[in-house]
């Protein structure tokens, strides 16, 4: 049984009303467009872009809640590491401006926990919040607004063959029920007595006693598979051009959003060849900290 | 102009960009140079599967690349696994430790599987795109020219169905991996001291910065010494020994050449590259290949002879 992704069909949502291909020609152009840039001001509009995009996707809180949370979550523990630590930022900069420095009453083994609190990691900390968090807003709106019945005309549209569109419809569509799988699996073996919460012991017994999950949910994968590949075979898949029962169309909101991100991805893609849009902290919050 | 002279020449004129992005524009413009540029990573995207089409141009009147539907389906379920598998393992569902910095990641041992059991191209699709899906699920980001080398891990795992006989090319695959495996690992004995890129451990606030460990060094030579056992011990099923040994040789080429793409694309220096990326996850990956793939061809033998299929 295939266990489909949260997708429903929402009448007021505006990531809907474009072509899927459409709007995965976009989302591809806008991950480049903001990996490229680590400068906040050149990240905020891109920002904007996914807060619009969540807010009008129609997708409601209770829905989007686990996930979101969980992506957040993680987005603001990193971000907090990386103030606290200030790893991750010295590629982008060689010279930190103190704020203030908070040293531990005790020592361990004479080192004494010091926290520096400087302009730059201040504003890498923002800049890695704003970037990871733009990227991870406009991906986590995918499963939720694009059919999964359009998945492979999607791909064939995006100009792959009809078995790698195929391939990868399947794919997207296998993830959530190999995850279900998984979690069955190791139900039933808990409730056979397997530990799989805590796996303890030397390296090969703790891969041996992964074996137990990850045995079965594959070979059950495989046995299934069977049902699949002769539905496939009985449509006579592969013997000729496929033809699909969904048919996309697109038109002119689609080809403009497809121009614009193009369009924006090769401004990014220019403007961070030509050195623009690298890491920045304001000279003014420089000179105020005495630099 | 024949064929094979015409791809030897866009192979070349390829080769010619590579270096002409890396030295002509990086003395120009440094971040063409190494860094975070995404260009480069899509350079060697293109590199690696070159790689694939030049070994399937070669070998293309053989069957082993014809895709049906049961490869279309295959495929699909590969990379499916891998992504779940991977998203599963890597710390943010199910909680595994790492071990003196060996982090478990067990779902290495899906493309390798596939591509031995379901052939070349099942492992490149099922090693790349479940990378990519993995990547995108667990939240890390995407890193393209890692995808495309777990897709070679499970390409080259699926290369001995180009093979008649799959006993003939055994034991020279064994110590060609033998030699590289040992080659890293006196890489390490020469750099004991580098830092492991990989290892990443919040709640002791560190962060790829960490020395590489004895046992992450060596595990390298562990995996192969369990790889080289189980070729050995299990001599008479041929399937197990096949598919470890080739497995072996993916992961040593396919983890290779993600990692040593790192030192345009990071700006690593080859021995960062090695010894601090490349043995800490290809090292764990052949003990994962020795213990996990033997049990999936066991298994998926016992399902063959119960279908008939």
């Amino acid at each position: 049984m295939l266990v489909a992704w949260r997708y429903r069909k929402r009448p007021n949502s505006l990531i809907q009303k474009f072509d899927p291909r459409a709007w995965l020609i976009f989302y591809a152009c806008y991950l480049v467009a903001v990996i490229t840039f680590w400068d906040i001001r050149f990240l905020l509009p891109f920002f904007i872009v996914a807060l619009v995009a969540l807010l009008t996707s129609g997708i409601r809180w209770h829905e989007i809640r686990r996930a979101f949370l969980f992506i957040l979550g993680f987005v603001f523990f990193f971000a907090i590491l990386t103030f606290l630590t200030g790893r991750g930022g010295m590629e982008h900069y060689a010279e930190e401006h103190l704020l203030r420095q908070f040293r531990a009453p005790f020592s361990i083994f004479g080192w004494v926990p010091t926290l520096n609190i400087t302009i730059e990691r201040i504003f890498y900390a923002l800049s890695q919040l704003v970037r990871v968090s733009s990227l991870a807003i406009m991906t986590i709106l995918i499963p939720y607004s694009l059919d999964p019945r359009l998945y492979g005309i999607t791909f064939k549209g995006l100009g792959l063959s009809d078995k790698i569109a195929y391939a990868m419809d399947l794919t997207m569509r296998f993830i959530p029920t190999f995850s279900r799988d998984f979690q069955l699996t190791m139900d039933a073996q808990r409730a056979r007595g397997y530990e799989l919460d805590k796996i303890r012991g030397g390296l090969i017994e703790q891969v041996r006693k992964i074996g137990p999950i990850f045995v079965p949910v594959t070979i059950h994968a495989i046995i299934a598979s069977e049902d699949i590949i002769d539905a496939m075979d009985l449509r006579a898949f592969g013997v000729g051009p496929r033809t699909w029962l969904d048919e996309l169309k697109r038109d002119f909101k689609d080809r403009l959003l497809i121009w614009s991100g193009l369009a924006v991805m090769l401004i990014s893609l220019t403007v961070g060849f030509f050195g623009y849009g690298q890491f920045w902290v304001p000279e003014a919050v420089i000179r105020w900290a005495g630099g | 102009m024949n064929k094979i002279t015409q791809v030897g020449l866009s192979l070349i004129a390829i080769l010619a960009i590579l270096l002409l992005l890396v030295y002509g524009l990086g003395a120009a413009n440094p971040r063409f140079q190494t860094g975070e540029n995404p260009l480069l990573r899509f350079v060697f995207v293109i590199v690696g599967l070159l790689v694939a089409f030049v070994i399937y141009f070669v070998t293309r009147d053989n069957p082993a690349w014809e895709v049906g539907t049961r490869q279309v389906v295959w495929m699909a379920i590969g990379a499916a696994l891998y992504a779940v598998f991977s998203w599963l393992f890597n710390g943010t569902v199910f909680v595994v430790p790492s071990l003196s910095q060996v982090a478990l990641r067990p779902a290495i041992a899906i493309p390798m599987f596939f591509g031995y059991a379901f052939g070349p191209v099942v492992g490149l699709f099922t090693g790349a795109i479940g990378n990519t899906f993995g990547d995108a699920l667990t939240g890390f980001g995407l890193f393209p020219q890692w995808s495309i080398g777990n897709g070679l891990v499970g390409f080259i795992a699926g290369l001995p169905m180009l093979f008649r006989d799959k006993k003939k090319s055994l034991d020279t695959v064994l110590w060609a991996g033998g030699l590289l495996a040992l080659v890293a690992g006196i890489l390490y004995f020469l750099n004991p001291t580098q830092a492991n890129t990989l290892f990443f451990d919040p709640a002791n606030n560190v962060f790829g910065d960490a020395q590489i460990t004895l046992f992450a060094g060596i595990s390298i030579l562990v995996g192969f010494a369990l790889v080289a056992l189980v070729r050995f011990a299990f001599g008479q099923n041929l399937d197990i020994a096949a598919a470890v040994t080739w497995g072996m040789l993916g992961n040593i080429l396919g983890i290779g050449f993600a990692a040593i793409s790192d030192i345009w694309i990071n700006g690593y220096s080859p021995v960062a590259a090695i010894v601090g990326e490349f043995l800490p996850a290809a090292g764990p990956n052949l003990i994962f290949a020795a213990i996990l793939v033997p049990l999936l061809v066991v298994a998926y033998s016992a399902v063959q002879r119960q279908s008939g299929r």
